[in-house]
Order: C-alpha cells, then sequence, then structure tokens
C-alpha cells in the first residue's frame, strides 16, 4: 500500500515552529546580553560587560510591576540564557516535546505581562529585544501570533511522538510491521 | 531509516551551523549597523554631547557617568521619577560627584501647558535657580495644570527680582529655540516617551524609557562605577 509524504502538515507546523520560534528567541536573548547600549560596531567589544547589560536588563522586567526587587534580578539574571538556551534545543530538536512546552509556557507568560500593561495603560517598552518598543496593539499580536504556533508546535509534536509516520518509525518497528 | 540517525547526521549539523551563523550575524552585526545608520550619532564623552547648556544639567562635569533626562513638566511619570527616583539619585550620587545629570526639555504637544513650564524652568536655570523651580513644578504638577497658573507656581519659589528677570527671558522668545533643540535631540535619540533617560559612561549609551525604581538605578549605576 502506498504511503502518504512524512511531510504532512503536522510536521511542516512543527519544522515552521522551530524554524521561526527558535531563532527569535536566541535573537532576543543574544540582543539582551550583548546589545543594551548603543555602541557602534565593532567598537562595543571593547567596552562589552555581561554584568551592566543585565543589570539594565532588570530596569525592563522591573518596568512591569510584577515582582519583587531579587525577582527583578533573578529574571535579569536567568531569561536571556534561557531564551537562548531554548532556542537552541528547539532547532537542535533533541527532546523536542519537553522544551517546546517550556518555550510555550514563557511565550504565553509574556503574552499575558504584555496584554496586561497595554490594558493597565502602563507606558513602558516592552524589553522584549534591545531595541526601545512601545506596548501597544502590534506587539501584542505579534505576541499572540507567537504563542499560538508555540502551541500548535507543541501540540503537534506530541501528537506525532504517539502516532510516528511508517517512514520515519525504527527500522526495527518496520521489520515488525511487515511481518505481521 | 531511523530518525535519529539523520538527526546526528554532517548535514543536519551543517545545516544547524549555518542557521546558528545567521543569528551570530544578526545579533552582533545587523543591529549596530542600523543603529549606526540613526540620523543623530550616539555621543560617547561629556565633550561630545551636543547642546549642553551648563544651567541645564547639575553635578561635576568629571562625573564618569552623564544622565540626560528628556522630561515634561505635565507628566505624571516625569513627577513620580521626580519625587520617587532623582531626590535619592541627587543625594547619592549627583551631590557627590558620580553623576552629571542633564535635563533635557521633550514638551508632549498632548499637554497644553507643558511647554509654557519648560519655559519658566529654562529661564530659572538661567539665573540658577533649576533645582527649586523643578520641585515646585512637579510638587504641584495637578494644581497648575488645572489652572494654567505656571507664572504663580514659579513665582511661589522666587524673589521679586528674581521673578522679574525669570518674566524677562520668557518674554524674550529666546527659549524657544533651546527647547526646539532638546526637542531635536530627543528625537535623534528615538524619545517617544517621557521620560526618557540617556546613561553615558565608560563610552556606552543606555536609553531607557519610563520611570526608575530607585533600588534597580543604584544597581545599574553601581555596576557602571565599578566597570572599568
Amino acid at each position: 500500500m502506498m504511503q502518504s509524504s512524512p511531510l504532512n502538515l503536522r510536521r511542516v507546523i512543527i519544522w515552521i515552529g522551530r524554524l521561526i520560534l527558535g531563532p527569535i528567541f536566541i535573537y532576543a536573548g543574544d540582543s539582551k546580553l550583548f546589545l543594551p547600549n548603543t555602541h557602534f560596531w565593532p567598537y562595543f567589544f571593547f567596552k562589552f560587560s555581561l554584568a551592566t547589560n543585565i543589570a539594565n536588563f532588570a530596569f525592563q522586567v522591573e518596568a512591569f510591576k510584577l515582582l519583587p526587587p531579587w525577582g527583578v534580578q533573578f529574571v535579569a539574571h536567568t531569561l536571556p540564557f534561557t531564551e537562548i538556551t531554548l532556542g537552541l534545543l528547539l532547532l537542535i530538536g533533541w527532546r523536542l516535546r519537553i522544551w517546546a512546552t517550556l518555550l510555550t509556557a514563557i511565550m504565553l507568560g509574556f503574552f499575558v505581562v504584555v496584554t496586561r500593561a497595554y490594558l493597565l495603560h502602563m507606558n513602558i517598552n516592552c524589553g522584549c529585544f534591545a531595541t526601545p518598543e512601545p506596548i501597544g496593539p502590534k506587539k501584542i499580536l505579534e505576541d499572540a501570533a507567537m504563542s499560538a504556533l508555540a502551541m500548535l508546535m507543541t501540540y503537534f509534536a506530541f501528537v506525532e511522538a504517539r502516532h510516528p509516520h511508517p517512514w520515519t518509525a525504527p527500522a526495527s518497528t518496520q521489520t515488525q510491521a511487515q511481518t505481521q | 531509516m531511523d530518525r535519529r540517525a539523520n538527526l546526528s547526521g554532517p548535514g543536519y549539523l551543517a545545516f544547524l551551523g549555518a542557521i546558528l551563523s545567521v543569528m551570530l550575524l544578526a545579533g552582533l552585526g545587523v543591529q549596530p549597523a542600523l543603529r549606526a545608520a540613526q540620523p543623530h550619532s550616539m555621543p560617547q564623552t561629556l565633550a561630545s554631547i551636543p547642546d549642553l547648556d551648563p544651567h541645564e544639567a547639575l553635578g561635576s562635569k568629571n562625573a564618569p557617568i552623564v544622565m540626560e533626562v528628556f522630561s515634561d513638566f505635565q507628566c505624571p511619570a516625569c513627577k513620580t521619577l521626580f519625587t520617587s527616583t532623582n531626590r535619592q539619585l541627587m543625594d547619592n550620587y549627583v551631590s557627590t560627584g558620580k553623576v552629571y545629570l542633564i535635563h533635557r526639555d521633550f514638551p508632549l504637544a498632548m499637554h497644553a501647558h507643558s511647554k509654557v513650564a519648560a519655559q519658566y524652568s529654562r529661564a530659572a536655570a538661567q539665573i540658577g535657580k533649576l533645582e527649586a523651580v523643578e520641585e515646585v513644578l512637579f510638587d504641584n504638577q495637578e494644581k497648575w495644570e488645572q489652572t494654567g497658573d505656571v507664572d504663580g507656581t514659579v513665582a511661589g519659589v522666587l524673589s521679586v527680582p528674581e521673578m522679574v528677570k525669570v518674566r524677562a527671558l520668557v518674554k524674550g522668545g529666546t527659549l524657544d529655540a533651546a527647547i526646539a533643540k532638546d526637542q531635536a535631540l530627543g528625537q535623534g535619540y528615538r524619545v517617544n516617551q517621557t521620560p526618557t533617560t540617556i546613561f553615558h559612561a565608560n563610552g556606552q549609551t543606555f536609553p531607557y524609557a519610563g520611570v526608575m525604581n530607585w533600588e534597580i538605578l543604584k544597581q545599574f549605576l553601581d555596576q557602571l562605577l565599578s566597570q572599568k
């Protein structure tokens, strides 16, 4: 019996999610750690300070008025590294369901706090990337779209794991299936 | 065929390597290049900060950190920054010679009286009364923004001869050009809200838009001071 292509819709969405969200997360973490100041390339290499850049990112975290000072420092010190790690793991695809779930949770968290800030008319920047970006409907839509993509990717990753395609199932499983 | 074999293959690793290279280029190269294309270049030292009026600044010119605060006297967030954070900043960093604080006028069109307030503040700065006038304008913001009585508010902290000088400067019409210069400078920094603070230290420039929490600001300034 002829098999359908392994590149079904679920797999396409998983790949799109990985290829879009992975680089965005890496870039988000990278920009927080390396680019909060406005040095001209390549001069900033000589003045680069990770601690200063993290201390600067703490301003953005605090602006949301959700965390006590120790919480602000914790998030400022861990979020950029978490974003880079999750982005890399998403691209690599190792233990995809675990990291996709974590990334989706973080993405939903971003969506909630950004929407809350907008609804409360908080005159703050998103802090998503290094450049100042005021929070508005465009930013909320961006976050909503990325959250939706993350949720779809994670859901399909679980579905695919339960029903692996015959072409991509381990060879031993295929042999067993043929002999039955 | 086992899918896991594919994931560790040289093709897959080359693909990943290509993506990571693109990300590194994007992170380290593209954004600074885009910033370099901005109409105004970011100053790196006090000497290169444009349109610096010493009357509009507080602290020592030799301070290792320079802060430019783009502010609107009628904006509530600017009042919060002034009353909650800047007073502690003055006591702990400006008066001790660690920070040179520059006031920049950025009156927003949405505020009916903020430009008049900026004119009075500038005029007061010319006679060395910047701090007192800034304080009275922010402390009484809710009152004068209802009545528009900026003159009466400022008169509350200045003597009669001082007030005569301030009124003459305001009526002279020369202050508008200075305010417009500050606004143009802010647009160069891409200021899109007030308050916006631009930090300059160790040849670096950090913009921040919004009200800063004192504890977080203190940690950031200490970090800048500790950086060689």
